[in-house]
């Protein structure tokens, strides 16, 4: 384990220096994450001048939510970037020198890259979370955090599946292209709470392509409209999920043919 | 002008080839369409209407954003980045085809894919949620609003030019580039309608160009604006169009003498 | 088991989809697939002892390559025994890849905007070496493979040869007593080849390490060399003394000489047979003993400008030994 965090580290060492190396080009890409958070946090702010609620819930609800997406995205991607390499890694070889060394290619796969600039949104985003909840005071309690901060971790578990799986795709077939960056398109509709979709969408968010069960959860269940039932169910489907895509890993690994070089 | 059609029919082929990162590129436009459309649907179920748009109003805004988005912001002019840091541009140069041209031909194949696509994404919708659109009430604003979107579809053509022209200067613009098409989207008004932001805010942007792309057209077909702010409108549009292609021109025959001058 | 390689009737088989062409074809080819199966490595059996440098020889395809990944643990074998340091490779045992390193060359594993130090320093952690440990390999290496300044330049600056040469640092780090180098001098100019050719013998002997090479560099095995091993077509082709290969299959070394002007044809045939004849450039088969003499011979009694000496492309070595084979 702590091998791992040295290695991790390492890795993030690695990568700083690489984006300093193309400082302008992370500039650019900070700059637009940042307006993306302001923009629309300036849009839901903008929207309630003119509403007092949307499907029941306040302006600082709604906010939570949207925090709530940016959090797991942000740390997905902070953690997972790696995993959009992946059939660049497994084209150019890359995998192969993971394979034969001494730690965990698929940790080496997801962590491959450490996006730094992340460490930047991520603060900010963190920050208004934690103004947000100061603004909710009458949720506010051990429990109602605990099962907060419980259900965030779970969606970057479930979001980590998802990841693997990818990757396993990218292993085996060598020839899946960008199937990640649809995943985060799709991700993209867990940014407002899930009650806005009508019942058919909240069903295939949930149970087809869980973005609510990571995005919309654990603001749920901070607010107390999350029932135990669903909670448990969470952690059910982050544990198969895991399970499901550990195993694709394993399974393509084995039928790994390496590229000639 | 029979080359150019070719360039057209050829890039078309070519989106066809590429299904992949079309299929890419219309789940993002999925995405926002939907995740858009049921918060506006469902923050306009207990009013009729916000900040003077009926609830069908906003919805249409909505699904039409979607299909102004495909026509208007897409391009192929991202490419040319690539394109002149690999040195593959020298091999345009070199043949008797304008760049200009050639660009636009590129461009529009790929409007008509996307937009054909988007037509078809907004119909499922409809289909699927029965719900209603909005008509302009007069033929003359169905007529304004088609001289607004080409007015938008240059503008943007000249602007996106003149962004992928910085390449010539640095090999690392991906970052910048992919800032400001979210600092465009969200000015133009394709994730929402300018209304909603405060005042001042909002005559602040309207001296940019941003607005004319897609905010413009779209309150022009769901008829929010009288006659004297359309024409001024157009006059922005116009006055836009000029400085974008002149400035587009310029730092494009600036950015060949530098790119040359180094031996590509 | 005593041997540091012990491979018993390994065969790998490839599954490759075929693809019809067309829109159609791509379209049937997402739900019914076509597979065809190609034997890269088929019924290969040998052992290697502790400390033997072996060259691995044979043409492109001929499973070289396929081999080498399967004792290093890359590719899961389709049927048979592989056994390397006690360790059955494809489980991947931590003690087993700390053991082992691959090299192949034109593949980087240095990250490529940034200098090479930080890769060794990743490395560092992921073989989980000390800091003396650390500090005195590295030190050992920078000296042999002459890296002083290198390590602290973007890789992306490097020339091939530097490049290569902190390849092969990153890959020593934690001193493998397993050595695998699949094409380790390709693209390299002369010079080069022949530095990293001594610092392998010298890699070879200071650590007692095992170390198996593949090439279709004839001069690279003719200089490290002692046993080879030969295959074509995923078979064992030959395994022994590389002397006797060379006797028998590559009695000659090439001489190709370039004349300042067009020279008697018969006057140099006198000293050997001529392969090619360019008029003022000539490639000659001189048998090995007598390489040196008719050299000197031909620079007292012709007007040569450039003369070099190589030996026979392994192509034509392994097609002689191929038909041989075929004859018995």
């Amino acid at each position: 384990m702590k091998k791992y965090f040295r290695v991790w580290w390492r890795i993030a060492v690695a990568s700083l220096l690489t984006q300093f190396s193309t400082w302008l080009s992370s500039v650019g890409y900070l700059l637009g994450k940042l307006i993306r958070l302001f923009f629309f946090f300036i849009f839901i702010v903008a929207i309630f001048q003119h509403t007092k609620s949307l499907k029941g819930y306040s302006l600082a609800q709604t906010v939570l939510f949207f925090l709530t997406f940016n959090l797991v995205d942000i740390v997905a991607q902070l953690f997972f970037r790696g995993i959009y390499a992946a059939r660049r890694i497994v084209m150019e070889g890359d995998l192969d020198f993971f394979l034969v060394q001494p730690a965990s290619p698929l940790f080496r796969m997801a962590c491959g890259t450490v996006d730094f600039l992340d460490f930047f949104t991520l603060i900010p985003v963190l920050a208004l979370v934690g103004m947000t909840f100061s603004h909710l005071p009458e949720y506010l309690n051990f429990f109602s955090l605990f099962f907060y901060v419980l259900l965030v971790l779970n969606g970057i578990l479930i979001a980590l599946a998802i990841h693997v799986a990818v990757a396993a795709m990218a292993v085996w077939t060598q020839e899946l292209e960008n199937t990640i960056w649809i995943y985060r398109d799709l991700m993209t509709l867990g940014r407002f709470p899930i009650d806005i979709y009508s019942s058919a969408v909240r069903w295939v968010l949930t149970l087809a392509i869980p973005i609510a069960v990571m995005t919309s959860f654990p603001a749920q269940a901070f607010l107390g409209k999350l029932s135990l039932g669903w909670i448990l169910f969470s952690f059910g489907l982050s544990i198969a999920m895991i399970s499901l895509s550990l195993g694709l890993w394993n399974k393509a690994l084995k039928e790994y043919t390496s590229v000639s070089s | 002008m029979k080359k150019y059609f070719y360039v057209f029919s050829l890039s078309l082929q070519q989106a066809m080839q590429h299904r992949a990162s079309l299929l890419m590129d219309r789940v993002r436009s999925v995405a926002l369409l939907l995740s858009l459309y049921f918060l506006w649907s469902a923050l306009m179920q207990n009013q009729d209407s916000f900040l003077g748009y009926s609830r069908t109003q906003m919805l249409s805004y909505v699904l039409c954003m979607n299909l102004l988005r495909a026509f208007v912001l897409s391009t192929h002019a991202w490419d040319m980045v690539g394109e002149i840091s690999s040195g593959r541009i020298s091999s345009y140069l070199l043949r008797p085809i304008r760049y200009f041209g050639f660009c636009l031909a590129r461009d529009f194949s790929q409007k008509v894919v996307f937009l054909g696509s988007a037509l078809l994404e907004v119909f499922l919708l409809l289909w699927c949620l029965r719900a209603t659109v909005y008509f302009p009430g007069s033929w003359r604003s169905v007529f304004f609003f088609f001289v607004a979107v080409w007015g938008a579809f240059f503008m943007y053509f000249f602007l996106a030019f003149l962004v992928s022209s910085l390449a010539f200067w640095t090999s690392e613009s991906a970052g910048p580039l992919f800032c400001f098409e979210l600092l465009l989207q969200f000015t133009a008004g394709v994730f929402f309608p300018l209304d909603v932001l405060p005042p001042y805010v909002q005559g602040w942007l309207h001296v940019l160009p941003f607005p004319y792309l897609i905010y413009f057209p779209l309150s022009i077909y769901l008829e929010k604006l009288p006659l004297s702010s359309i024409l001024h409108g157009f006059m922005m549009q116009g006055v836009w169009m000029v400085i974008l292609g002149w400035v587009a021109a310029g730092v494009w025959r600036k950015g060949l003498r530098v790119y040359m001058a180094e031996g590509g | 088991m005593s041997s540091t390689i012990e491979v018993k009737n390994l065969a790998k088989v490839f599954r490759v989809p075929e693809k019809s062409p067309g829109l159609r074809g791509a379209l049937s080819s997402l739900f019914f697939r076509k597979f065809r199966e190609i034997w890269a490595v088929k019924e290969l059996s040998f052992s290697i002892q502790k400390g033997e440098l072996v060259g691995f020889l044979g043409a492109n395809g001929a499973g070289k390559t396929t081999t080498l990944k399967m004792l290093s643990g890359l590719l899961h074998p389709t049927s048979g025994q592989v056994q390397v340091l006690g360790f059955t490779p494809h489980q991947r045992r931590i003690q087993f890849l700390k053991q082992i390193s691959l090299v192949m060359g034109q593949r980087s594993q240095l990250w490529w905007e940034i200098p090479a130090q930080e890769t060794l320093k990743l490395n560092k952690e992921i073989f989980e070496l000390g800091d003396s440990e650390y500090q005195e390999t590295l030190s050992e290496l920078v000296e042999v493979l002459e890296l002083q300044e290198c390590l602290d330049i973007p890789v992306k600056r490097l020339s091939l040869g530097q490049r290569m040469k902190a390849e092969l640092c990153a890959a020593l780090l934690h001193r493998p007593s397993l050595l695998l180098l699949d094409e380790p001098t390709l693209g390299l100019d002369v010079v080069m080849q022949k530095k990293m050719r001594q610092f392998i013998r010298e890699y070879n002997q200071r650590y007692r390490a095992t170390i198996l090479l593949t090439s279709h560099n004839m001069d690279d095995v003719v200089a490290l060399c002692d046993r080879v091993i030969i295959i074509e077509r995923g078979q064992m082709l030959y395994d022994g003394e590389l002397n006797r290969v060379v006797e028998r299959y590559a009695p000659h070394k090439l001489m190709t000489v370039d004349f300042q002007s067009v020279v008697d044809t018969e006057r140099v045939a006198a000293l050997g047979k001529i392969v090619s004849n360019g008029g003022s450039r000539m490639v000659l088969e001189i048998p090995r003993k007598e390489v040196s003499s008719v050299a000197s011979r031909l620079l007292s009694q012709f007007p040569v400008v450039d003369l070099t000496i190589t030996e026979t492309p392994l192509d034509d070595v392994v097609r002689r030994i191929f038909t041989r084979t075929l004859e018995k």
